[in-house]
């Protein structure tokens, strides 16, 4: 059986193999290039963390190359697309199925084979990819603090692993309920990018209930290394929550402090800024910030990998069931 | 004949202005709420364009919609256009189709000509709700000019959806095999928008740099596409680098000193503008590399006019491999 899928898909795998490698080279290329800036870039600011996170920060990578990780993303529902849908569909549709199980191997070992070594194609696919990705990142998600972002977690740590393995077990599952090629290629299509979109927007944030901090307005406080901010601003006395943003807050100050914020109008950071906050402070205001810790960027990792997977195993479970019990 | 291609193509007819209503919804929704935001900014600020800026406006759960629209044309070209051609030759239906009183010139001008203006529908609508709903945000961060922003809105979608689908057409018609044609459609598509947008939009027309004092300042008006900018040494050496950590290591050493804590950055400080003066004095200058604000329609209209050409050889093509093609 190993052989026949081997016989079967080994044009796909020849291609993919190809567009990995030119992945990787490219990859490669860039990625050394910004690991030696970045060393330069250590070196300069001599291992001062102030240094370094100074607005505006210095670019590290090349746009064009930077794309490549994004475009990645659309990765898992190819594989799915092109080589998940069709593995049951197009056997039924070519009437094929009805050699393919009249053999002495029996359903079940014909689909474990087949879908057993495109589940462990699309896991290597999506894992060499996101190695590749993560590398590439590190000086960047280092110097912007950006793991934690929607786009770079999504890409880079063991999430495209899932990601890959469930896109691939949709396609298989879609293609043996619709029976035909195309509709299964749509449905993986729409349910991976549906189910990606609702599951990062929707449900990533609320994995573990998120951490608000309250700080003086007089001082400043940043959740500390790569943590995901949801949102910031200032809280009145009342408990008002405004986002951050001059043209928001604005409105909502007391007269006394909107004085001061037009001496300083255009507002800026690096202003005197000092009067207006201690304006908004003596009038009971606080700054906030609500956000995941960056120590929770493993167990996010982790807990969003184990959802697809479990995805996955159950999609494979209704295959199982519907191809054993199928007429021939 | 039209008759024929209603029947052939209503359920994905149907799925897709579902899935357009359903977006038209939701790009209504974030669009008001991002618009009253945005009237309640303007009017706070009062016309200050400084102010203006560091405010957030919404970005809510749909904030990443409008690049999922990027995917739009390859789907279209992949589910309606590769299977054209090649279902009918796989699936032995073509024997029938072109044994037929009408012309297979007739058959291809009839399904292709419907599902090329469908591409072309989808396309202009969702560019059309994404450029409104982009509209406060662009004005905000001038940022229209800018690679996803200017890939989902104006003409371009319609562009893309159009190659994409003829795309399709061309290479089922080419391959004569559904599942491949659609792998054709999808490297083809994304290979190709990745080299037009990295290597070829930036020099459709010849960018202008603009140099001035490192003590001065200056930024193109407008939502302008800035290419490259940073500094330049009086022997033409340019670093680019905004105000930076690059530049740190190119700059003689009496201006070196004047680095606080070993990198400069710009407005950080008031001291910062003795090292200014230094750069100033040893003759270095700052440059800006842009397109302008106002090549925005023409760079849509040239980019537009690139993949419409490219779908009309394709379909030229495609025309021409299903008239001598043995029945």
């Amino acid at each position: 059986m190993s052989w026949v899928t081997w016989r079967q898909y080994r044009l796909q795998g020849t291609i993919a193999a190809a567009v990995l490698a030119a992945f990787a080279a490219v990859i490669l290329v860039d990625g050394i290039e910004i690991a030696a800036h970045w060393h330069t870039l250590l070196v300069a600011c001599a291992g001062s963390s102030a240094c370094l996170q100074r607005e505006p920060r210095p670019t590290l990578v090349n746009g064009v190359v930077s794309d490549l990780p994004y475009i990645s993303l659309i990765v898992p529902a190819v594989l799915g697309m092109l080589w998940g849908a069709p593995l049951v569909a197009n056997e039924l549709e070519t009437r094929t199925s009805d050699f393919a199980w009249a053999q002495s191997v029996t359903r079940a070992r014909w689909l474990t084979a087949k879908a057993g070594w495109l589940l462990l194609a699309a896991a290597v696919c999506g894992g060499v990819i996101s190695a590749l990705t993560t590398w590439w990142s590190g000086p960047n998600n280092a110097l912007q603090a950006s793991a934690f972002q929607p786009g770079q977690f999504d890409t880079q740590g063991i999430v495209p692993i899932g990601y890959a393995v469930f896109a691939m077990a949709l396609g298989i599952a879609a293609g043996t309920i619709a029976r035909r090629t195309l509709p299964g290629i749509a449905v993986a299509l729409g349910g991976f990018i549906g189910l990606r979109v609702v599951i990062s927007d929707l449900l990533r944030p609320h994995y573990m209930p998120a951490v608000t901090t309250y700080y003086r307005l007089t001082s400043s406080f940043a959740p500390s290394g790569q943590a995901w901010v949801f949102s910031q601003g200032a809280v009145s006395k009342s408990g008002q929550v405004v986002a951050a943003g001059w043209g928001n807050v604005y409105s909502v100050l007391p007269a006394t402090c909107q004085k001061l914020f037009n001496n300083v109008a255009p507002p800026s950071k690096s202003g005197n800024l000092a009067p207006l906050m201690s304006c908004m402070q003596a009038n009971g205001w606080r700054g906030f910030v609500t956000y995941q810790p960056a120590s929770r960027y493993w167990p996010f990792q982790g807990i969003e990998t184990g959802i697809y997977l479990l995805l996955a195993a159950a999609l494979i479970a209704v295959t199982f069931r519907i191809v054993r019990k199928r007429d021939a | 004949m039209n008759w024929l291609v209603w029947r052939q193509y209503r359920t994905q007819g149907a799925l897709a202005l579902a899935l357009l209503a359903a977006f038209t919804a939701v790009a209504l929704w974030q669009g008001f709420q991002v618009a009253s935001q945005w009237h309640s900014m303007v009017a706070t600020c009062a016309g200050n364009s400084q102010c203006l800026r560091p405010g957030d406006l919404i970005r809510g759960v749909a904030n990443g919609v409008p690049y999922l629209t990027l995917i739009v044309p390859v789907v279209l070209g992949a589910l309606w256009g590769a299977p054209l051609v090649a279902s009918e030759l796989e699936s032995r239906t073509s024997d029938f189709a072109w044994s037929q009183s009408v012309t297979r010139v007739r058959w291809l001008a009839v399904k292709a000509g419907w599902l090329l203006l469908a591409a072309a529908a989808c396309g202009g609508v969702v560019a059309a709700l994404v450029t409104w709903w982009s509209g406060p945000e662009n004005a905000q961060l001038a940022n229209a000019f800018i690679s996803p922003q200017f890939d989902t809105q104006g003409i371009v979608p319609i562009g893309y959806a159009v190659f994409a689908m003829a795309l399709g057409i061309a290479a089922g018609a080419v391959v004569r095999r559904t599942l491949p044609a659609i792998a054709v459609v999808f490297a083809g598509f994304i290979g190709l928008r990745y080299v037009i947008d990295g290597f070829i939009r930036p020099h459709l027309m010849a960018a202008v740099t603009t140099y001035f004092n490192v003590t001065g300042n200056f930024s193109p008006p407008g939502a302008a596409w800035v290419l490259n900018q940073g500094a330049v040494s009086p022997t033409g050496q340019a670093v680019s680098e905004v105000y930076g950590f690059w530049l740190y290591a190119t700059l003689p050493a009496s201006c070196q000193k004047l680095v606080p804590g070993g990198a400069p950055t710009k407005g950080a400080s008031s001291s910062l503008n003795a090292l200014y003066s230094c750069m100033q004095a040893n003759g270095w200058r700052e440059f800006v590399t842009y397109q302008p604000a106002s090549r925005y329609w023409p760079f849509q209209g040239i980019e537009t006019g690139i993949y419409l050409l490219l779908a009309a050889a394709l379909i030229a093509v495609t025309f021409a491999i299903v008239r001598r093609r043995d029945a």
